[in-house]
């Protein structure tokens, strides 16, 4: 057993050369003296992101323990502790509305922290896990989301997870059972809050913080991935302190942003799904009310289980459709796997074109979920609806486009073109969305059988002629 | 290129600045923080409370009975002649809650074996001033109202 | 199965042959164009007739006062009930004077007298939809008389004063009608919940007191609200004493400036005649006639009806009308301050509670207000200045302190938002210094 050493004389005296004898802290500083960040041709914003999630998921944490000086799980207390806090706890209501702001942005700077990974390739090898690592961290903010939401015990929280706990009876077998463990009994109840309360501030944290250092961990020992290699390696930065102070800088800009949605908004946009009025307390006997949404994470689920008939090829709609998402997140989680190119270090834009269609994909779910040009009435058009949300998707597919064409990685639309399809089907030709899915899914798999076959030919071709 | 003097100036000028501005930061993040931390006021409470019909059956079984008063506790006690007597139940040494010994006719506090006289004085071990006396009477419908504030005798 | 058989009835061709010979005429006669007078409408309700009522009518044409088919036409045109159209065809006096060939225009009853020139007054429809002769009480019964008579006899009018004075003279008019009406034994068998103190009442009235003391006719009686031929109960939406068509009923003689022309109030000066106009825009004028709440007070509803005379409020809380008037504006006043107080208060609520601050305080402030302003206007009708006052005290109260909460939030707002600007300073300034430093360190790797 041989104590770290540094690299100070042992009898050097003061605090620094205590510590380094100890713990050996010179190695260290070494490391992020000569620490680089590669610099590639695209931009550098897309190194902060993961630092900016960072940032907003502290706040969560500080302003999350100061919620806990007040805030009171159970029947009587939840609700009023809230109010409480917000009403007469000198600076409660920044509190809660910075950490309610500070949620949302989590989430968003981590969805494109997560589109940009999977645009600039990050995820390839050696760096899978860390891919896996930010997949998990992504669902744990989802379920912070979701446990989050029902604590203040108000009506549309109360609604929303009665809803969204529901659709886990959809779960193969252990349906029923998750139902009712996720519950602590067979409908949302107090002993929802209870579970959810463990969940948010003492599970989910601890999870998260773990799976945070891991992450990070990664990151140290491996690096900022470099850019592709046909992506014309640059000069790297110094992490410290240029990288570093570049951080700071921006997460001052972050808390400037923070701070003044969180005064001048304090109840959030007004958004469906943004908006965190406490309103009325829950009352499991009051009748619901139209206007329930979950936060705007989950409205693509939400608008999915709609678009799902009662049946379909023998399961209920919900189960195909929590099926349906599913086998999404599972592609999503193996993507490393799954991108051949990005594992030989050949350009991809196939899957940046996935990225691309999932954002339109789930850019038009989200619109119509919010049932944008569907009038005032309480039931809206469902087909001007439809038409309405298929213009704003289209004006999203073609900025995907754009961005792409800025990006110099135009080469590969079927995924894109996919998900327009069955826009355009849907919204302008009245097909269903699920049959306007299915024809877009089986024309892109002709497309990519094409793409395909035609590739093997050529490299049959390659291998039987002559190398060039 | 500018004399080394001036370019101290100007580093020093912007560490200056970067000081005043992490300063005022923390000022401007610790300040809501701190008040919202501080508790909000505790009513204290100042009119004559009365012993409620559980509190006054204790008081006739056990001789004693600790009743609240805002965020403060008193002892009510009967002593060997029947006199009722109040005072501040909360040792003067660490704070732990007092009890009425009637065999001994002494307060105790059984944290640190703090002894106090029936009019709160220090009898014996570590607290280091007396209970706060409270005056107590009987009203004629049989009713126990402890004036709070300072009463006359303790004065 | 009654519907069946009523079907069937009526389905059933009416066998016109045994209907009595002067109706077959009239059923024969033709217009001068060849249509016959009566046509298949007419046709129809005659054969819905029992054959009793068509036996009175053919026994009454026998007798030539129904005098022809145009006659018949315009009798079946009022559409009454069987029992009714009996009484019509026994009663001389009606058919006489419903027959067009018979009168001229000043005695004729039409069922359209400003198409046929005649009387107003002489309205065949209203005749046969008055109170009275739905009870039976016909012509002879007012005029005098027999409905049997075949001519005019002398017992017609007998029982009023002469032509040349009833006209000019009407305080003959509430003693005839009270010969009934103050009648409470003949009054029970028709309506026993009828009062029968209404000449009594009457008699105390402004009105009253001019016509019977006074003698001066140009004050109103019975006729002059109720009507004349056509009189309904005060329940029926088209009765001049519906509630909703009170004031015009009123107004048709207190809007007139001519026919008030000389009458004074107590304090000498004119009787004003705009009180229907001001009326239509009150407050209680807009319940009763645009939103429809019968509840809601009209003229009589202070002044009474029978008894109408000056509120109560006059002789009982004011000596004379300029106090009244003086109470009644700081009623209003009072009531308008609360009303733009809560205004005031409200305002301001949403965009408060959209910053996020405790607006609860202010909405109970705004609540307090609310129930203030209840008593206040329902302390109105006391016309008691005092009780009114200690009323509004309360609202008043509460928008003092509603304008003392909007000025804390306003000013907790503004330490938001100057708070929030600091900080900002704060972080700005390091900010810019972070971004000094790194252009530094760029120019130092690039030197």
């Amino acid at each position: 057993m041989s104590a770290p050493t540094g690299g100070t004389h042992p009898e050097a005296k003061g605090l620094y050369p205590w510590l380094d004898r100890r713990y050996g802290i010179t190695p260290l500083i070494e490391f992020l003296k000569h620490k680089e960040v590669p610099i590639g041709s695209h931009s550098m914003i897309w190194y902060y992101l993961g630092g900016i999630t960072l940032f907003f998921f502290t706040i969560q944490l500080v302003s999350g323990v100061l919620l806990l000086a007040y805030y009171q799980a159970g029947e009587s207390t939840s609700y009023e502790s809230i109010r409480f806090i917000t009403t007469k706890v000198p600076f409660g209501w920044l509190v809660r509305s910075m950490h309610c702001w500070s949620a949302h942005l989590m989430i968003l700077s981590l969805v494109t922290h997560m589109l940009s990974t999977m645009v600039l390739k990050a995820y390839r090898p050696p760096r899978e896990l860390t891919w896996i690592t930010g997949f998990l961290l992504f669902a744990f903010a989802l379920g912070f989301g979701f446990s989050g939401y029902l604590l203040p015990w108000n009506e549309l929280a109360f609604f929303a997870t009665a809803v969204g706990t529901d659709s886990m009876k959809a779960v193969p077998g252990i349906g029923e059972w998750l139902l009712q463990v996720m519950r602590g009994g067979t409908d949302v109840s107090i002993n929802t809050l209870y579970r959810f309360f463990a969940l948010h501030v003492v599970v989910l944290p601890l999870l998260t913080v773990g799976i945070v250092a891991f992450h990070l961990i990664f990151i140290q020992r491996q690096g900022m991935a470099a850019p592709m290699a046909h992506d014309k390696p640059g000069r790297g930065m110094k992490f410290f302190p240029d990288f570093a102070l570049r951080d700071l800088l921006l997460w001052l800009v972050c808390l400037i942003a923070l701070a003044s949605l969180a005064v001048f908004l304090p109840y959030g946009p007004g958004i469906p799904g943004m908006e965190w009025e406490l309103g009325k307390k829950a009352n499991p006997l009051a009748p619901a009310y139209p206007g329930i949404k979950p936060e705007w994470y989950f409205l693509w689920v939400y608008q999915l289980l709609k678009e799902f008939p009662a049946h379909l090829f023998g399961m209920e709609g919900s189960q195909a459709a929590i099926a349906l998402v599913s086998v999404l997140f599972a592609v999503w989680a193996l993507v490393p796997w799954l991108d051949r190119d990005a594992r030989s270090n050949r350009a991809s834009p196939a899957f940046t074109d996935l990225a691309m269609a999932a954002l339109v994909f789930l850019a038009y779910l989200t619109l119509k979920a919010w049932d944008i040009g569907g009038g005032e009435g309480p039931l809206p058009d469902v087909r001007a609806v439809a038409r309405a949300c298929a213009y704003w998707g289209l004006v999203v597919a073609a900025a995907t486009v754009v961005f792409r064409f800025a990006m110099g990685s135009a080469r590969f639309f079927d995924f894109t073109a996919a998900a327009a399809l069955q826009i355009v089907l849907h919204g302008f030709l009245g097909v269903s969305y699920l049959a306007a899915g299915a024809i877009a899914v089986l024309l892109l798999a002709v497309s990519l059988g094409v793409r395909m076959l035609r590739s093997r030919n050529a490299a049959r071709a390659t291998v039987g002629g002559a190398p060039r | 290129m500018p004399p080394v003097g001036e370019k101290i100036n100007r580093r020093s000028l912007l560490d200056v600045l970067l000081a005043i501005g992490v300063v005022g930061w923390l000022a401007s993040v610790l300040f809501p923080v701190l008040r919202y931390l501080k508790p909000l006021g505790v009513q204290t409470q100042n009119g004559p409370i009365k012993l409620k019909g559980e509190e006054l059956s204790k008081l006739e079984k056990d001789h004693s009975v600790i009743v609240r008063a805002g965020a403060a506790r008193i002892v009510v006690f009967e002593d060997s002649t029947q006199q009722l007597r109040a005072l501040s139940a909360k040792c003067t040494h660490e704070g732990c809650t007092v009890q009425y010994v009637p065999g001994e006719s002494v307060i105790w506090c059984a944290c640190h074996n703090g002894r106090f006289d029936l009019d709160g004085r220090v009898l014996a071990g570590p607290p280091p001033r007396t209970l706060e006396k409270y005056s107590c009477t009987r009203e004629s419908d049989g009713s126990v109202v402890v004036q709070l504030g300072r009463g006359p005798e303790a004065a | 199965m009654i519907a069946l058989c009523a079907v069937l009835l009526l389905a059933a061709p009416a066998d016109e042959s045994k209907y009595p010979a002067p109706l077959k005429e009239f059923l024969a006669a033709k217009n001068k164009d060849g249509s016959p007078v009566l046509g298949d409408a007419d046709r129809k309700a005659l054969a819905a007739l029992p054959d009793h009522t068509r036996d009175l009518l053919g026994a009454a044409a026998e007798s030539v006062i129904l005098g022809s088919a145009a006659h018949l036409k315009i009798l079946l045109s009022l559409d009454l009930p069987p029992a009714a159209l009996e009484l019509v065809a026994q009663d001389n006096c009606i058919l006489c004077h419903s027959d067009p060939g018979n009168q001229k225009g000043k005695t004729l009853f039409a069922t359209d007298p400003p198409a046929r020139k005649s009387n107003p007054l002489l309205n065949l429809k209203e005749f046969v939809s008055d109170v009275h002769f739905r009870r039976g009480l016909s012509c002879s019964g007012c005029h005098g008389g027999k409905p049997s008579d075949e001519m005019m006899t002398k017992d017609v009018y007998a029982r009023w004063p002469k032509e040349d004075v009833r006209h000019s003279d009407r305080s003959w008019i509430p003693g005839f009608c009270a010969n009934c009406h103050a009648d409470s034994n003949f009054m029970r068998g028709f309506n026993p919940t009828l009062p029968t103190d209404q000449l009594a009442k009457y008699q105390t009235s402004q009105h009253g007191i001019l016509l019977l003391q006074e003698k001066d006719s140009r004050a109103a009686q019975c006729v002059s609200c109720h009507g004349v031929h056509g009189i309904r109960n005060s329940r029926s939406r088209l009765s001049s004493v519906h509630v909703q068509r009170i004031p015009d009923t009123c107004g048709a003689c207190h809007s007139d400036a001519k026919r008030m022309e000389g009458f004074r109030l107590a304090d000498g000066t004119p009787l004003p005649t705009n009180q229907v106009a001001q009326y239509k825009e009150s407050v209680h004028g807009k319940a009763l006639l645009v939103k429809g709440d019968l509840g809601a007070p009209t003229c009589t509803g202070c002044h009474r009806s029978h008894a109408a005379m000056p509120p109560d409020c006059h002789s009982q809380y004011a000596k004379d009308n300029q106090q009244c008037a003086a109470t009644a504006v700081s009623f209003r006043n009072a009531l308008d301050t609360l009303v733009a107080g809560r205004a005031e208060i409200t305002a301001p609520l949403e965009r408060l509670a959209e910053r996020g601050l405790d607006v609860e305080p202010l909405s109970r402030t705004a609540s307090d207000l609310d129930e203030a302003l209840v008593q206040t206007r329902s302390k109105v009708h006391t016309f008691d200045l005092s009780s009114f006052q200690a009323a509004a005290q309360p609202g008043n109260d509460a928008i003092a302190k509603g304008r003392e909460l909007i000025a804390e939030e306003r000013r907790e707002a503004r330490f938001r938002t100057r708070g929030l600007l600091a900080a900002i300073g704060f972080m700005s300034l390091i900010a810019a210094g972070i971004a000094l430093k790194l252009r530094e360190i760029g120019k130092r790797r690039i030197t």
